[in-house]
């Protein structure tokens, strides 16, 4: 496991290189001097711009620049955002746990309904059940989900006043200091009457609208992997020795079922995070997604640089984990034999 | 393999067909073959309806889509009160006829859509074989790049490009085939290695055809199915894709009638007057769910390998 483990990271190094390169060469190409961009209309003195363009490095030849940059990363060293002055990495860290908790949720209830309707499907294979299903995973699979949040607001939100348009929770009513970042989390501990309650209803309509996607994808994948395990030997043998229907369902079929459906799972996380763009902006939640869309509204390219290669290099990370993952729950791939 | 090869190399190169039941009455087998696929059937004729109302836009349209009815700012629709034959679908927040710019809004997404697939596939196809067909240095670097393209979450790569490029209906398509051209190339390469070791390949090498026609006329063929079936779903893809920078507001800018920049602009009204916010996602939702179906079709008839469920 573990010369499995280092050969995958080993890999992973070329890609990060080259990630590094990728944003270094974005943020040159793109138009406007960083330097114009603080000094502002007025302008200032030519000894002035100077000094700023030594400190931004920028005096130096590119080769040297982007040695400088990767060294500056490999410490840590994200760079400094232009709007806040804040270390790129910091506000990042600071802005992850929503993302975080938003996309565990999500997927949560992905899995929570998709693996049980999709193997039910299976079960009951070309029922009227079955045939909706396929129909709503297909119009789930298809749904451009900044609509399908929208309508959601407008209906439950907006109309009906049931559940909060945006944010994490109502800041009026409650405040409390964020020592996790994991607003579940934050409000149960503040110990609050009613924060951890408000926390979960500003939860649910972002939850819904991230995981629609992914609850159509797994619900296909659960139907059809669990189509094919029905046909083996084993589950034959399981009925015919006479084992109730849920045990042979449950225990044997869905178990080998789900194999593939984890690997969906674990690959879903770039999907998630682009998903969380667009999510986070219609709600207004203050995460990754919406503060790298924000730091293009503002011209922030440092924000952005950074905000790119983070989430990259944790979408790398985690599919590296999937594969160990893998082979934990699959004994037939087993990794470093 | 032997019919295999007599089968592909009777046709004129570039009919798309790969593992279809081939020759005479091949587009008769693959459509009783499609066609057994309700679902597919229904998207098609759904599409057909669409690119029809894309291409005659024009004379199909009641208005122009850029004309601002000052007389009738965010008219609702027929069916709810106050509304008028005038104005089917309503006007939007600046009076222009929802209808119409939906209407327009379907050549925009649908060029978007062929753009990128056709794009796409041309540069997958030739950068697909040549990492197959050329040395290890060759191969290591294109997959390489693709991988290095894969790793990053596609919609952020696509609003990274933009940012760098500005945002434009040009730059978008160029962002979205960035992001899915990794597919194509990686899709042609593993078909086109299965089949360099099939005896239909080793023997056109012992009769001494050059290598592009290696390439492209003996082995490409029957690589296609997979790949039309990927370009199918890539379309809708590539749409939804595009619609979300236009909601971004990082697509087709203003006035254009694209259908996720509509959706940008109908934010404000989401209290007010829900239908400017409704019709343009029904719009994307219909058109994704159609091309998604119509490319599961396609996938039952032309790829007998995946699993029919």
């Amino acid at each position: 496991m573990l010369p499995y483990l280092l050969k995958r990271l080993a890999l992973t190094v070329p890609t990060f290189f080259a990630l590094m390169f990728l944003t270094f060469v974005a943020i040159r190409l793109v138009p406007g001097d960083p330097v114009e961009v603080r000094t502002g209309e007025r302008g200032i003195s030519a000894e002035r711009l100077a000094e700023f363009r030594h400190d931004l490095g920028l005096d130096q030849p590119v080769w040297k620049q982007f040695i400088d940059y990767v060294w500056r990363l490999l410490h840590g060293d994200f760079g400094t955002s232009v709007v806040t002055n804040d270390k790129v990495l910091h506000e990042f860290l600071t802005l992850f746990p929503a993302t975080v908790e938003l996309s565990l949720c999500a997927m949560l209830l992905a899995v929570a309904i998709g693996v049980p309707a999709g193997a039910f499907a299976a079960v009951k294979r070309g029922s009227w059940y079955d045939q909706t299903l396929m129909a709503l995973s297909v119009a789930g699979f298809s749904m451009p989900i900044f609509w399908w949040g929208l309508l959601l607001i407008m209906q439950v939100a907006v109309k009906w006043g049931l559940l909060p348009v945006g944010g994490r929770i109502d800041p009026i009513k409650y405040y409390f200091e964020a020592k996790t970042g994991f607003m579940l989390i934050d409000s149960l501990m503040s110990g609050q009457a009613g924060a951890f309650k408000d926390a979960v209803r500003h939860l649910i309509l972002p939850t819904i609208v991230l995981g629609t996607v992914p609850l159509a994808i797994i619900a296909r994948m659960t139907r059809s992997s669990m189509l094919e395990v029905l046909s083996e030997d084993y589950v034959r043998t399981a009925r015919a020795k006479g084992l109730a229907a849920s045990r042979v369902y449950g225990l044997h079929a869905l178990r080998n079922a789900l194999i593939p459906v984890i690997t969906v799972i674990g690959l879903s996380t770039g999907g998630l995070m682009a998903g969380a763009v667009l999510t986070e902006t219609i709600f207004s939640w203050p995460g990754i997604g919406k503060w790298l869309i924000e730091s293009i509204g503002r011209r922030d390219y440092p924000a952005l640089q950074g905000g790119v290669l983070l989430v990259s290099a944790i979408v790398i990370f985690v599919n590296v984990a999937v594969d160990l993952l893998y082979g934990v729950i699959n004994p037939r791939i087993r990794h470093g034999q | 393999m032997a019919s295999d090869q007599a089968a592909s190399g009777a046709l004129a190169p570039g009919i798309p067909v790969g593992n279809v039941a081939l020759a005479p009455g091949g587009l008769a087998n693959f459509w009783a073959s499609f066609a057994e696929n309700k679902g597919a059937v229904a998207g098609l004729a759904i599409l057909i309806v669409i690119v029809l109302l894309a291409i005659f836009a024009g004379s199909v349209a009641p208005h122009n889509p850029l004309i601002q009815f000052r007389d009738a700012v965010r008219a609702p629709p027929v069916w709810e009160t106050g509304g008028t034959w005038r104005h089917i679908l309503g006007t939007d927040g600046l009076g222009r006829d929802m209808l119409s710019r939906l209407i327009f809004g379907a050549r925009v997404s649908l060029f978007i859509g062929l753009m990128v697939m056709a794009v796409s596939f041309v540069l997958g196809v030739v950068l697909g074989l040549l990492s197959a067909f050329s040395g290890a240095v060759v191969d290591t670097i294109i997959s390489r790049v693709m991988d290095l393209i894969m790793s990053v979450p596609g919609l952020v790569l696509a609003i990274l490009i933009v940012a760098v490029l500005g945002p434009s209906l040009f730059n978008t398509i160029t962002a979205v085939t960035v992001v899915f051209l990794p597919r194509f190339v990686r899709l042609v390469r593993a078909s086109a290695m299965a089949e360099l070791g099939k005896e239909y390949v080793t023997s056109a090498r012992v009769i001494g055809v050059s290598k592009l026609h290696l390439m492209f006329i003996t082995v490409l063929p029957n690589c296609l199915a997979p790949l039309i079936v990927q370009s199918a779903l890539g379309v809708s893809e590539a749409i939804l894709e595009a619609a979300a920078l236009g909601f971004l507001g990082l697509g087709a800018q203003p006035p254009t009638p694209e259908w996720g920049a509509m959706l940008a602009d109908a934010r404000e009204f989401i209290r007010s007057n829900p239908w400017i916010v409704t019709m343009p996602g029904i719009a994307i939702l219909v058109t994704v769910v159609s091309i998604n179906l119509m490319g599961d079709g396609l996938r039952d008839a032309l790829d007998p390998k995946m699993q029919r469920s």
